[in-house]
C-alpha cells in the first residue's frame, strides 16, 4: 500500500517536473534593452528612425566625387596619392580610411530594417500612433533605398538589368549574402521608394526628414541612371513644382544656412554633432588670423569655368582668402561649406544638402534631352535657361541646336552647380566620360586622365570584406 | 504506538533468550544504498560466519550468548554491532579511509576503482585539512596530474585558477572546472566560506565518460567534493586548533637602485633627455641651469633656488632610504578553532562541525575571517535512505582598497613596493605622515599610498549556504529511485568607504569621503530524479542501468550605489551625508544601479555499466542537455554520449602466477561533453566596486545603444549586433589509461594518454558588411582546438614497516595545446597575443626587440622580413615567445613515518612557460618617462648604452623602447609547496577520566621556498602578464588535533 503510494506520488513529480520544465530552458534576459522590448512602442521605433538619420551623411560622397574627379586640386598637405591617382586596388589603406562606402550605406540599411521588422510588433495604443507607424515605415524605406543607391554608385557599373548589382538588404541578419542582378536590385529600390512615397509627410514642414518631395527626388535620381528618361523627367517635374528654384538674392543664404530655399531634404549638422563637412578641404583655424590648414583647393579647371563676376556661385562657393596669399599659402579657397568665421566655434559647420531643386532641372534637362527635346518650351534649354537665370546676373537664356550639344553643356552646367555635392565623379562615370584635368590641377603625369569606362569607376569590395563572406563577388580589375 | 512496539519487542526479547540458537538475517549497504556483495559477517569471539550474497543479504544461525556481530569487507571500516532483540539487523559500511583511493566518486555515486573505466584522481582529506590557505582548490597544485592550479592572488581567500589537462575553449579560457559538494553544483572560484576539514575527499574527473554524467556543465572537468559523514558508534568529539603566521614578500629581485644610484641615474638620464624633471637632475650641477643660480639663498628666503640650497637638497635626498617592503608590509597572523562531533546509530548518523578561521594577509590591510558550521545527516528508515548535508557560513574579506585594484598605479603597494623612488621619505621629524600633492621634486606617493590606506576600508561580506536532501528507496531489491535536491546560495555585501575627513577624502568627486555599497545574490538550484536497476547475476554479471532527469536553475539579482559629500564625524556609513551639487547641469546622473538575470538547464539522461566476472567492464551513457543560455530554440539542446571499458588484467588465469605484478588494468573512454560554460555572455553593471551581474544572453541578443542626429530633438536608438545562432561548443575527449602495481602494489603507476577535441569553437570572426556592422567582430562557432597530453602518477613504497612508513609520489603531465582551425581566418591578434592555426592558446604576439644599435642607442627591431629597423612602426610583430600556459606541471612528495612521527613535503613544478612581466618593464625601461616616475633597476648601470659603440642591450635614454619581447620572460619555477611534520598523541588519562582518545600535534608550512629565473615577487599567476599582483605568501602554522 504505502509502496503503490510512494510510487504514485514520484511518477506524478516527475511528470510535473518533465512538462513544467520547458521554462527552464526558456529563462528570458530581462535586463536587456533588446529584441522586442527595445522597440515595443511607437515613441522607442521613432528613435530608432531618429538612429537611422544618425547615420545619414553625405560627406564621404562629396569627398570621393571631389577628389576622385576634377573638382580639387592638392594643397598644403597631400596624402591621397592612392585615390587622387586612381591607383586603389582592394587593400588601399586610402580607399579603407576614406571610402569604405559598405560601412556607413548598410549600417543605414540594417539600422532600417531594424526599424521595418518592429513596426508591426509595436504597440499603438496612443492617438496618432497609427499615423505616426506609417510614417516611420515611409522614412524607413526611403532611407532603405537611399543607402542602397549610394551602394550601387560607388560598386556597381552603369545601369544594365543583366549587370551585378549590390546586396540588397531586407531583413536584419549577420548571415552572408549574396549579390544580385542589377534589374532585380533596381526594382527593389523603386518598390521600395513608390512604398515609401504615400506614407512619408506629405509637406515640407521637417526637411530634415524624408518627406514626399525628397522620395520624388530619390526616384528622379535613380531613373537618371537608369536612363529611365521619361520617369526622370516626370518625377523633376513633380519635385520642381513642389520645390522652386532659389532665386540668385536666396542662393548664398542656402550655404550659409540662413533659408531653406529649394531644398527638400538635408542633414543638419552642428559642431557636436555629425562633423564638420568644410574640414574635408580646410582644418579648422587656430584664430582668425591663422588659417588651418589647406588639404585641397578647387581646382583650376572649375574655379575658371565661371563668369567670375556675373555668376553669383562663384563668390558663393570660393573665396580668394587675402590672408592666405599674405602668408604664400596660395589664395583660392571652397567656401561652400565654410560656415562661420575662421577660429570660431562653427567654422567649417554647414548641412548636408540632399536633395534641391538646381539638380532636379538638370536632371530634367538632361532627360529631355535625352528624349530629342533638346529646344523648346519643354526642352532642355529651358531648365538650363532657367537655372543659368537665377545664378547669373544679367544672363541672355540661349538655345541648343542639337542633343549632343545640350548633354554637353548641362554636364558643364552639372560641374558648375553641383560641385562639391557628390556628383561629378559618378556623372563622368555614368556618362562615359574620361576624368581630363588641366595640367595646373594635375598632381602628376599619371594622375591627370583617367580614360573613360576604366575600371576603377567602379570602387573595390574591400579586401577584408572579400575575407569575411565568402558569396561577396569582387569587381572587375581588381581580383 | 511507541508504548506497545516497545512492549512486543520486550516479549520477543524474552521469547528469543528461551531459545538456544537464533537466526539473524539482514542486508549490508555502502552509503549510497548499494547493496555489498561479499561482506564478512562473523559472531564476536566465535568462529561463526558468513558472507553476504548479491543483494547485500546474509543469513546467519548465532549461538545464544552471543551479543555482537562483526561485519568486515575489503574497502570498508569493520563495524561491531550489538545485537538487539530483532532477527533483523540491516548494515550501513562505510568506506575507510585507506579505502578511498578505492573508490571513485563519479557522476551520481560511488564506483568501485576496478569497475572505473574513465581518468580521476582522488585527493583524501588527509591531503586539504589544516593547510593555512583559505580557498581549498589552492591545494591541488603538484598533487593532481594534469591539473593546473595557479593563484594569481595572495589576498587571503582568493581562488585558484584551476585548469584540467588544458585549455578547452578560447572565449571560455578562464572558465573554471564544474565543482559539486554532495552532489550538489557549486560556484567555481567562491570558496572562501567553505570549511575544507569538512571534506572527505575530493575526485577530479578529467576524461569523458565520468564528467558526461555531468552533461553540459561537465566540459571542462568535474571536481566531486563529498563531506565527512558520521560513523556509528558512540559519539566522537574532535577539537582542531591552529595558529600560525604569513609572511611577507620577500625582497624584490629587481634589484631597485638605492636612493644614491637613483639620483646619480636620474642626472646621467638628463644629460640625454634635457626636460627631465627628476631631482637627480635638477639638482645636479651638471643641469645647464646650474650654474646661473646664485651662490647661496638670501637670509629671508632659505629655500629659494641657489647652488648651496641644490646641493644641500641632492646630499638630503641621497641620505633617505625607506625600507618600503618594512613600512607596507607585514606578518600575518592566523588562528582557527573547530569542534565536530559525530556519531550515532546504524540507521541515524550525524557528522557535525563548527569552525571560526583567521587569517591576516601580509598587506597591512588584507584579512579574512570565517565561521562555518555543517550539519550532515544520514537516516535509514526501512528501504528508505535519507541522506541531509548542509554547510552554512559567513566570511568577512578585508582589502586593501589599491591592492584590490592592482595594477601599477600609485595606489597599489604591491606596485609602488617597487615604483616609489626610494629617497622619499613619507615620514618628517616628528613622525607624522607628509601627504599632499605629490610631484617628481617633491614626491609624496608613498605617504599618500599609507594614508590612503589608513583612510579606507574595502570589505567583502558574505553568507553561503549549500543544502542538499537525497531519498533513495528501494523499491525492489535491486531497483532503487533517488531524488537530490539542493541549494547553493551566497549573499554577498560590499562596501568601500574613504572617510570623508582625510587627505584621500578631499580627492574624491565632491571632495569629502566616498561610499559604495553593493548587495548580490545567488541561488542556484538542482533537483535530480532516477531511478536505478542493480543487479549481480549467477555471480558474473554484474548489471547497472539508471535514468535520470535533472533540472538546475540559477538566480542573480544585485544593486549597488554610491554616496559622496559624506559626513565627516561618521565612518561607513551614509547617514549624514550632504547635499551633491549639480554644477548647473540639466541632467542629474544616477548613482545607483540595479540588475538581475538567470539561467536553466534541463537533462535527461541514461548511464549503465555491465562487468563480467569482475574482469571487465563496459560503461556508457546518452544524455540530452537544454539550457537557456542558448537563444535559438533549434540549438538549446544538445544530445551526447560516452562509452568507457575497463580490463582487470590480474584475474586472467595466464596472469594468474604472475607474482611481481599485483596490479595491470587498462581503461579507455571516448566521449563528448558539452562545454556550456565558454557561451559567450556579457554582464549589467550595478555601480559596484565588487560585483556585477552575469548577462547569459548579451553576445545573442541585440541591444541598442543610443545615438543622436542634430535634426531631431529625440534621442536616437541605434541597434547593436549579436549572434543569435550560437551552439554550445562540445569537447571530443578521449582517454587511455593503464595501473600497473609491483611488488604487491608497493609500486604504482597510473599513465594517461588522451586528446580532446573542442569542435564548434567559439572563433572572433569578422561580421560581413551587409549586417551593418563593417569591421566589427562576433564569437562564432567556427574553429577547433585541440589538447593532447600524457600524464604519469607514479608512487614507491621505500619502506613499509609497522613502524616506519615512507613514500615517495611524483607525477608529471604534458600538454599540448594546439587552435586547429578558425573558420574564415587563419589568426587573429587578442590582448597581447595571439590566435593562430598551429598555435597553442596563450601563444605572445610581441615586437621582436634586437637591442641597442651601437651607433646611436637607438632601440632595434625585427622586420617581418628579419631585416633591422629602429623604427617599431616598421617591426614586425611575432608568435615566436612561446605561452603563459606551462606544458609541463608537476610535483613530486616525500612522505615519512616513523611510530607517530610523520613528515609529508610536497614541491610542485611548471615548465615551458613564459609570461608578460610588466614591473620588469617599467624598472629596466631607461627612458625619461619611467626615470622620472619610477625607480629604475641597477641593470640599468651596466646594460645600457651610453656611447656610440656601445653594444648593449637596452637601448640609450633618450629613446623609448616600448613593450616588446624583452619583457616576456621565463616564469617556470619549482616550489617547496608544502611541509608538514606531526606528531600523533597517544589517548590521555587522568585517573578514570579520559581526557583524550587521541591527538595530533602538528607545523605545517605552505610556500616555503620557490626557485625560478623569474625577477619579481611570483612567477605564479593565473593569467599572461605580472602586473604587480599580491603575491603567494608564505605561511606557517602549527596545530594541535584532539579527540575525546
Amino acid at each position: 500500500m504505502k509502496l503503490r503510494k510512494l510510487i504514485l506520488a514520484s511518477s506524478v513529480a516527475v511528470a510535473l517536473a518533465t512538462s513544467s520544465c520547458q521554462k527552464v530552458i526558456e529563462v528570458p534576459e530581462t535586463d536587456l534593452i533588446a529584441g522586442d522590448v527595445a522597440l515595443s512602442s511607437v515613441t522607442f521605433v521613432e528613435q530608432a528612425v531618429i538612429g537611422i538619420y544618425a547615420a545619414v551623411g553625405t560627406e564621404m560622397n562629396i569627398l570621393l566625387n571631389a577628389v576622385f574627379a576634377d573638382e580639387v586640386t592638392r594643397a598644403e598637405f597631400y596624402n591621397a596619392t592612392t585615390t587622387h591617382e586612381w591607383q586603389y586596388g582592394a587593400a588601399d589603406v586610402g580607399l579603407r580610411d576614406s571610402y569604405t562606402g559598405i560601412a556607413p550605406n548598410y549600417n543605414i540599411v540594417n539600422r532600417a530594417n531594424v526599424v521595418l521588422a518592429a513596426i508591426p510588433k509595436a504597440d499603438s495604443t496612443r492617438v496618432g500612433d497609427n499615423t505616426k507607424k506609417l510614417r516611420l515605415q515611409g522614412e524607413a524605406l526611403f532611407l532603405r533605398a537611399y543607402a542602397h543607391f549610394e551602394l550601387f554608385r560607388y560598386y556597381c557599373g552603369n545601369y544594365d538589368p543583366n549587370g551585378l548589382g549590390m546586396v540588397y538588404m531586407e531583413k536584419s541578419t549577420i548571415e552572408p549574402a549574396a549579390r544580385i542582378r542589377m534589374g532585380e536590385y533596381f526594382t527593389k529600390i523603386n518598390a521600395d521608394l513608390a512604398a515609401a512615397r504615400p506614407l512619408v509627410a506629405q509637406n515640407l514642414t521637417d526637411i530634415n526628414r524624408a518627406n514626399l518631395a525628397a522620395v520624388i527626388g530619390l526616384q528622379a535620381r535613380v531613373a537618371l541612371y537608369m536612363r529611365n528618361w521619361a520617369a526622370a523627367e516626370a518625377f523633376a517635374t513633380e519635385f520642381i513644382n513642389l520645390v522652386p528654384v532659389a532665386s540668385i538674392a536666396n542662393f548664398p543664404g542656402i550655404w550659409t544656412d540662413v533659408n531653406n530655399a529649394e531644398q527638400a531634404f538635408r542633414l543638419i549638422r552642428t559642431n557636436t554633432l555629425g562633423g564638420r563637412i568644410g574640414s574635408l578641404f580646410r582644418a579648422t583655424s587656430a584664430s582668425a588670423a591663422n588659417i588651418g590648414l589647406v588639404t585641397w583647393r578647387p581646382a583650376d579647371k572649375l574655379w575658371t569655368s565661371y563668369n567670375r563676376t556675373a555668376d553669383v556661385r562663384a563668390n558663393t562657393y570660393f573665396r580668394d582668402e587675402p590672408l592666405l596669399t599674405s602668408a604664400g599659402r596660395g589664395s583660392r579657397l571652397i567656401q561652400k561649406y565654410a560656415g562661420t568665421a575662421y577660429g570660431t566655434p562653427n567654422e567649417n559647420v554647414a548641412n548636408a544638402k540632399v536633395f534641391r531643386t538646381a539638380e532636379m532641372l538638370l536632371i530634367r534637362a538632361e532627360a529631355r534631352a535625352e528624349q530629342g527635346r533638346f529646344t523648346g518650351a519643354t526642352g532642355a534649354d529651358a531648365d538650363v535657361n532657367l537655372l543659368r537665370s537665377n545664378r547669373i546676373t544679367g544672363f541672355v537664356p540661349g538655345t541648343y541646336t542639337s542633343a549632343a550639344q545640350a548633354i554637353t553643356d548641362i554636364m558643364l552646367e552639372r560641374y558648375r552647380e553641383l560641385c562639391y555635392e557628390g556628383h561629378r565623379f559618378f556623372d563622368l562615370k555614368r556618362r562615359s566620360l574620361p576624368i581630363q584635368r588641366t595640367p595646373a590641377d594635375a598632381p602628376s603625369a599619371a594622375g591627370t586622365t583617367l580614360e573613360a569606362n576604366n575600371f576603377r569607376f567602379v570602387l573595390p569590395i574591400p579586401l577584408p570584406e572579400m575575407v569575411a563572406n565568402p558569396l561577396m563577388q569582387q569587381n572587375p580589375g581588381y581580383q | 504506538m511507541r508504548k506497545l512496539t516497545l512492549s512486543v519487542v520486550a516479549v520477543l526479547l524474552f521469547m528469543v533468550q528461551a531459545l538456544a540458537q537464533r537466526n539473524i538475517t539482514g542486508r549490508v549497504t555502502d552509503d549510497t544504498g548499494k547493496p555489498l556483495a561479499g561482506i564478512s559477517v562473523g559472531v564476536k569471539g566465535t568462529s561463526a560466519g558468513t558472507t553476504t550474497n548479491a543483494d547485500g543479504v546474509y543469513s546467519l544461525s548465532v549461538p545464544s550468548g552471543s551479543r555482537t556481530l562483526v561485519f568486515s569487507g575489503v574497502d570498508f571500516e569493520s563495524q561491531e554491532l550489538n545485537l538487539g532483540a530483532g532477527s533483523t539487523l540491516n548494515v550501513n559500511m562505510t568506506s575507510s579511509e585507506k579505502a578511498l583511493t578505492e573508490v571513485v566518486v563519479t557522476g551520481y555515486g560511488r564506483e568501485k576503482k576496478r569497475q572505473f573505466t574513465g581518468a580521476a584522481t582522488v585527493l583524501g582529506s588527509k591531503q586539504i585539512q589544516d593547510v593555512p590557505v583559505v580557498s581549498f582548490d589552492q591545494n591541488f597544485q603538484g598533487r593532481i596530474p594534469g591539473l593546473l592550479a595557479n593563484s594569481g592572488s595572495g589576498q587571503p581567500g582568493a581562488a585558484a585558477n584551476v585548469r584540467i589537462r588544458g585549455t578547452q575553449s578560447i572565449t571560455g579560457a578562464f572558465v573554471q572546472p564544474l565543482y559539486v559538494l554532495d552532489g550538489i553544483p557549486i560556484s567555481a572560484g567562491d570558496f572562501a566560506t567553505l570549511n575544507p576539514n569538512d571534506f572527505e575527499s575530493i575526485t577530479v574527473l578529467k576524461d569523458a565518460g565520468a564528467a558526461a554524467l555531468y552533461g553540459a556543465r561537465g566540459g571542462l572537468g568535474v571536481i566531486v567534493i563529498t563531506s565527512k559523514r558520521g560513523k556509528a558508534g558512540q559519539a566522537q568529539f574532535s577539537y582542531r586548533t591552529q595558529t600560525g603566521i604569513t609572511e611577507r614578500p620577500s625582497a624584490s629581485q629587481f634589484e631597485q637602485m638605492n636612493s644614491r644610484e637613483m639620483l646619480d641615474y636620474e642626472e646621467f638620464v638628463g644629460g640625454f633627455v634635457p626636460g627631465l624633471v627628476a631631482p637627480g637632475w635638477i639638482y645636479s650641477r651638471k643641469h645647464p641651469n646650474y650654474n646661473a643660480l646664485p651662490p647661496t639663498s638670501p637670509a629671508s628666503n632659505p629655500f629659494a633656488a641657489s647652488r648651496a640650497r641644490y646641493d644641500f637638497m641632492r646630499d638630503s635626498l641621497a641620505n633617505n632610504n625607506v625600507d618600503y617592503y618594512d613600512l607596507l608590509f607585514r606578518r600575518g597572523v592566523s588562528q582557527t578553532h573547530e569542534i565536530n562531533m559525530n556519531g550515532g546509530s546504524q540507521n541515524s548518523r550525524y557528522f557535525v562541525s563548527l569552525n571560526y578561521f583567521q587569517m591576516d594577509g601580509t598587506d597591512r590591510k588584507s584579512r579574512i575571517k570565517r565561521y562555518t558550521a555543517r550539519f550532515n545527516l544520514d537516516n535509514t528508515v526501512g528501504k528508505l535512505n535519507i541522506q541531509f548535508n548542509n554547510s552554512i557560513g559567513y566570511s568577512i574579506t578585508d582589502y586593501n582598497e589599491g591592492a584590490f585594484y592592482a595594477g601599477s598605479g600609485t595606489a597599489n603597494p604591491f606596485a609602488m613596493a617597487w615604483r616609489a623612488k626610494p629617497y622619499e621619505n613619507p615620514y618628517n621629524a616628528n613622525g607624522n605622515l607628509i601627504f599632499g600633492p605629490s610631484t617628481a621634486l617633491v614626491p609624496r606617493a608613498m605617504a599618500n599610498l599609507i594614508e590612503r590606506s589608513n583612510n579606507s576600508t574595502w570589505v567583502d561580506k558574505q553568507v553561503k549556504a549549500v543544502t542538499g536532501l537525497t531519498l533513495a528507496y528501494r523499491i525492489f531489491p535491486s531497483v532503487t529511485i533517488k531524488n537530490t535536491s539542493g541549494l547553493d546560495a551566497a549573499l554577498n555585501f560590499g562596501q568601500g568607504f574613504i572617510n570623508a575627513n582625510s587627505y584621500v577624502g578631499s580627492l574624491q568627486s565632491y571632495q569629502a569621503g566616498y561610499l559604495n555599497e553593493s548587495q548580490v545574490s545567488r541561488l542556484q538550484l538542482i533537483n535530480t530524479s532516477g531511478i536505478v536497476y542493480n543487479k549481480l547475476i549467477n555471480d558474473r554479471h554484474d548489471v547497472e542501468l539508471g535514468g535520470y532527469f535533472e533540472v538546475v536553475r540559477a538566480w542573480n539579482r544585485g544593486f549597488g550605489f554610491n554616496m559622496f559629500n559624506l559626513d565627516p564625524r561618521l565612518f561607513q556609513t551614509g547617514q549624514g551625508a550632504g547635499t551633491l551639487a549639480t554644477g548647473g547641469a540639466a541632467n542629474f546622473a544616477q548613482n545607483g544601479n540595479s540588475a538581475k538575470s538567470g539561467f536553466g538547464i534541463r537533462s535527461y539522461f541514461a548511464s549503465g555499466r555491465y562487468t563480467l566476472d569482475n574482469k571487465y567492464t563496459l560503461t556508457a551513457n546518452v544524455r540530452r542537455d537544454g539550457t537557456s543560455r542558448i537563444l535559438n530554440p533549434d540549438n538549446k539542446e544538445i544530445t551526447t554520449w560516452a562509452a568507457g571499458i575497463t580490463w582487470d588484467a590480474l584475474k586472467e588465469n595466464f596472469l594468474r602466477n604472475v607474482n611481481w605484478l599485483s596490479d595491470l588494468r587498462v581503461r579507455a573512454t571516448y566521449g563528448v561533453v558539452p562545454n556550456i560554460g565558454s557561451i559567450p555572455g556579457g554582464s549589467f553593471g550595478i555601480s559596484s566596486n565588487f560585483y556585477s551581474i552575469p548577462g547569459y544572453l548579451n553576445a545573442q541578443l541585440p541591444a541598442f545603444g543610443t545615438t543622436a542626429y542634430a535634426g531631431s530633438p529625440l534621442t536616437g536608438l541605434a541597434p547593436g549586433v549579436a549572434n543569435p545562432n550560437l551552439r554550445i561548443e562540445t569537447v571530443a575527449k578521449a582517454n587511455i589509461g593503464l595501473d600497473l602495481g609491483f611488488a604487491r602494489n608497493r609500486v604504482r603507476l597510473s599513465v594517461e594518454a588522451y586528446r580532446n577535441l573542442t569542435r564548434d569553437l567559439f572563433v572572433s570572426q569578422r561580421l560581413v558588411a551587409t549586417s551593418g556592422f563593417y569591421g566589427s567582430s562576433l564569437n562564432v562557432n567556427a574553429g577547433t582546438m585541440s589538447n593532447r597530453g600524457l600524464e604519469f602518477d607514479f608512487a614507491v613504497d621505500i619502506i613499509r614497516s609497522k613502524d616506519q612508513d615512507l613514500t615517495f609520489r611524483a607525477n608529471h603531465a604534458i600538454n599540448i595545446n594546439k587552435i586547429e582551425d578558425l573558420g574564415s581566418v587563419t589568426e587573429y591578434p587578442s590582448g597581447t597575443g595571439i590566435i593562430k592555426e598551429g598555435l597553442p592558446f596563450g601563444t605572445h604576439y610581441s615586437y621582436w626587440y634586437m637591442g641597442a644599435d651601437p651607433a646611436t642607442g637607438r632601440p632595434q627591431y625585427k622586420r617581418p622580413d628579419g631585416s633591422i629597423t629602429t623604427n617599431i612602426n616598421e617591426g614586425g610583430q611575432f608568435h615566436e615567445f612561446g605561452t603563459w600556459l606551462p606544458k609541463h606541471v608537476g610535483g613530486f612528495s616525500l612522505d615519512y613515518r616513523f611510530k607517530q612521527l610523520s613528515i609529508s613535503a610536497l614541491f610542485s613544478y611548471q615548465l615551458e612557460v613564459r609570461r608578460y612581466n610588466n614591473v620588469q618593464n617599467w624598472v629596466t625601461q631607461g627612458d625619461g618617462l619611467y626615470t622620472g616616475a619610477v625607480t629604475q633597476s641597477r641593470m640599468l648601470l651596466t646594460e645600457q648604452w651610453r656611447k656610440p659603440g656601445d653594444v648593449k642591450s637596452i637601448q640609450s635614454p633618450a629613446f623609448s623602447r616600448q613593450f616588446t619581447s624583452l619583457d616576456i620572460a621565463d616564469a617556470k619555477f619549482l616550489r617547496f609547496r608544502n611541509l608538514n611534520i606531526a606528531y600523533n598523541l597517544n589517548s590521555f588519562s587522568i585517573g578514570k577520566v579520559r581526557l583524550m582518545k587521541s591527538g595530533r600535534f602538528y607545523v605545517q608550512a605552505q610556500n616555503i621556498a620557490i626557485w625560478s629565473p623569474w625577477s619579481g615577487l611570483d612567477p605564479e599567476d593565473d593569467n599572461n602578464i605580472s602586473l604587480a599582483e599580491f603575491p603567494n605568501p608564505k605561511a606557517f602554522v602549527a596545530g594541535l588535533d584532539i579527540n575525546f
